[in-house]
């Protein structure tokens, strides 16, 4: 098997408070390959962000990396002193945010802010640098890709947008591509043609994409692994078709179950009982034992690791020694 | 679906040639000087639809295709430019009065973002007792605070929660409190926009539970709003799908994704993510929706569809009747469109 790209290990970041400390991500550990999308589905709240955010060094103050590592090929990255985390960012990781809008600034035409994180991270002249951001938009899929450089982002429709937004951050060819939401605030018909330039664009340039969405149909279509969270942890990892045919945990069963199908109707649909814990209320042992239908004496004491299964990795006592 | 339907078989919702249009010129001055007419957002054009007693229509379509301001104009938000809504054989445009008040009662609606519409500085309480209070459904106090604890255990809360304020709730429990709130005027209908669509899947799942309970325990007939076809498909008994304003197909639920008739619908669904990974192919979607201010002429559909002729361009479609479904299509009226789009691919 070929090296990981991207290496996370035992990440653990928290929040400090007055009086107590917050764990919002605890011990999360995954792997991204060259080329490949890897998934992070989870709720609201699962921690999915915050793990983006994480690897790309933008967490918010006071939030910060407790213990682990991350590690971008043999640098570790999790450490690295400003100055360097800022030339890293946007050359060999780049990052999608939700909102085109607001990830574009509305005083500058698409050629400048393109041109400008061209030239920060490739030695080309003005002109060169103009020609590579028309061939960077032509790839997304902009029409009429020279003419329309000049305008201002309030010119494009959202998924034009997001369009803009995806070359912006392939401008720099990077490795790796955080991708946190990149079709929420679009329409399905649009989310579809998104997806396939994202898709498209990390096999022509062999980028890996790290994918964070609380979509399953995004992740149906575009990813070849996902990782679920449930509460700052990875409840399991998995090839794409295993964790939407045959979930393992418990919760990813539940989340599965509770997607309303276009295929079949059924008359009420599956439903978790109770809600997400709250950060500072996170149960001993395992996180889901509190809403979960199959739990054993053992899940409300000890916390399960990430055990490797046949068919991925899934954290979860059930998956202890014998398959089931 | 409903034991206790069709007993009138009048519609309980009848809309009749709706029309909305927003007046989006520029101010008069500035008109006059640059010598520009007046220029109007067609948000509704021409919308005829009807809801029977207990069921749920659902109205599905794009962002800018004019779903919320329909759910606007029949609670009587903004007011139509033409056109009619009937609700229960009363128009409310004509109503007055007492009689009046007794509609505004009888309809509610949920909105979509459950953090925007409780006011944060209320008990949850006081919130769902105002419509109480402002229709005179209780005698005494004492009754008033019965009802709100009823209500609360009906959307799976418990009683005591009426003395907290809303930013004690996550959205999925805020969601349940706006229910709570449309259910104390005692309706018969609700208006639902987009009631899932701010909620993670698993709550989605326990709010569209809830909605199909309370369905069957009160007898409501819903209008749900939704862009997410999948979750229509689980919740409706017939569904409108819109474009640019215009109602485009109406059909019932199991023959609109068994066999779509209209262009746009068979585009909408081929654009549903495949999540179960059914082996669907998800077909590559061409396009987006235009300006609603300059739409395209004839049907406002025929820039974007790959069975557009002549005469969809000039001609604007007129509804015709087809196996149960209403379809705004020369395409589909002239059978120039294969039957089984499913297979063909």
């Amino acid at each position: 098997m070929t090296e990981p790209l991207l290496s996370v290990r035992d990440l653990v970041v928290e929040f400090p408070k007055r009086k107590i400390k917050l764990t919002a991500l605890d011990k999360v550990s995954f792997d991204i390959y060259p080329g490949e999308i890897l998934g992070m589905v989870g709720e609201s709240g699962a921690g999915k962000s915050l793990t983006g955010a994480a690897i790309i060094g933008l967490l918010e103050p006071p939030g910060h990396v407790a213990s682990g590592e991350i590690w971008l090929k043999d640098q570790r990255i999790d450490q690295l002193p400003y100055e360097q985390m800022r030339r890293l960012r946007g050359k060999r990781i780049a990052m999608i945010f939700q909102d085109p809008l607001t990830s574009l600034n509305p005083i500058l035409t698409i050629a400048d802010q393109l041109i400008e994180t061209i030239q920060t991270h490739l030695p080309l002249n003005d002109k060169d640098a103009r020609a590579r951001a028309v061939q960077l938009l032509d790839e997304v899929g902009i029409p009429a890709a020279s003419k329309r450089i000049d305008d201002y982002p309030h010119q494009f429709s959202g998924g034009m947008r997001q369009r803009v937004v995806i070359a912006l951050a392939l401008a720099g060819e990077p490795e790796l591509i955080i991708a946190d939401e990149p079709t929420t605030a679009l329409d399905v018909s649009v989310q579809a043609q998104i997806i396939d330039v994202l898709k498209r664009m990390c096999h022509e340039h062999k980028t890996a994409v790290m994918l964070v969405t609380h979509d399953m149909g995004v992740i149906a279509e575009a990813c070849d692994r996902v990782a679920v969270m449930y509460a700052g942890r990875v409840a399991e990892i998995g090839e794409v078709r295993q964790i939407v045919k045959r979930p393992q945990h418990p919760y990813t069963q539940g989340l599965m179950g509770s997607i309303p199908s276009i295929v079949e109707r059924v008359e009420r649909l599956t439903q978790i009982p109770g809600s997400m814990p709250r950060l500072d209320a996170i149960p001993s042992g395992c996180a889901f034992n509190p809403r979960c239908t199959q739990k054993i004496a053992r899940c409300t004491q000890d916390r399960p690791e990430l055990i490797t299964t046949d068919q991925g990795q899934v954290s979860c006592w059930l998956y202890d020694g014998e398959t089931p | 679906m409903n034991s206790f339907t069709s007993i009138n078989d009048k519609p309980l919702l009848d809309v009749k040639n709706l029309s909305c249009h927003f007046d989006v010129s520029k101010p008069w001055l500035n008109r006059v000087i640059e010598g520009e007419p007046q220029r109007f957002l067609t948000a509704v054009d021409q919308v005829s639809f009807s809801i029977n007693r207990g069921e749920t229509f659902a109205l599905v379509g794009e962002s800018g295709s004019g779903k919320s301001t329909i759910a606007k104009l029949i609670v009587d938000l903004i007011h139509p430019s033409s056109g009619e809504i009937l609700f229960d054989g009363q128009s409310l445009k004509n109503t007055r009065g007492e009689a009046f008040k007794t509609l505004r009662r009888r309809i509610q609606m949920i909105f979509q973002d459950p953090f925007a519409s409780l006011n944060p500085r209320w008990r949850v309480g006081d919130i769902i007792a105002e419509p109480i209070h402002a229709f005179g459904l209780a005698k005494s106090q004492n009754d008033v605070r019965r009802t709100v604890e009823e209500l609360l255990d009906k959307v799976g809360l418990a009683g005591r929660d009426r003395h907290k304020y809303p930013h004690e709730f996550s959205g999925g429990q805020r969601q349940r409190i706006a229910i709570a709130r449309a259910l104390s005027a005692q309706p018969d209908f609700l208006v639902c926009d987009e009631p899932t669509s701010a909620l993670d899947v698993s709550v989605q799942a326990q709010i569209l539970n809830l909605m199909r309970d309370l369905q069957d325990e009160f007898g409501l007939t819903y209008l749900f709003i939704s862009h997410d076809l999948s979750v229509v498909k689980h919740m409706a008994d017939r569904i409108g799908v819109l474009y640019l304003g215009s109602m485009v197909e109406n059909s019932p639920s199991d023959q609109l994704f068994i066999q779509p008739a209209h262009p746009y619908t068979r585009m909408l669904l081929d654009a549903i993510p495949d999540h179960e990974m059914s082996g669907r192919r998800r077909k590559q979607v061409t396009g987006e929706i235009p300006s609603p201010i300059d739409p395209p002429s004839g049907c406002t559909f025929h820039p974007r569809c790959e069975f557009a002729d002549e005469k969809c361009k000039q001609k604007r479609p007129s509804i015709h009747e087809d196996q149960g479904s209403l379809v705004s299509c020369w395409a589909s009226e002239e059978k120039r469109i294969p039957t089984t789009p499913k297979d063909s691919q």
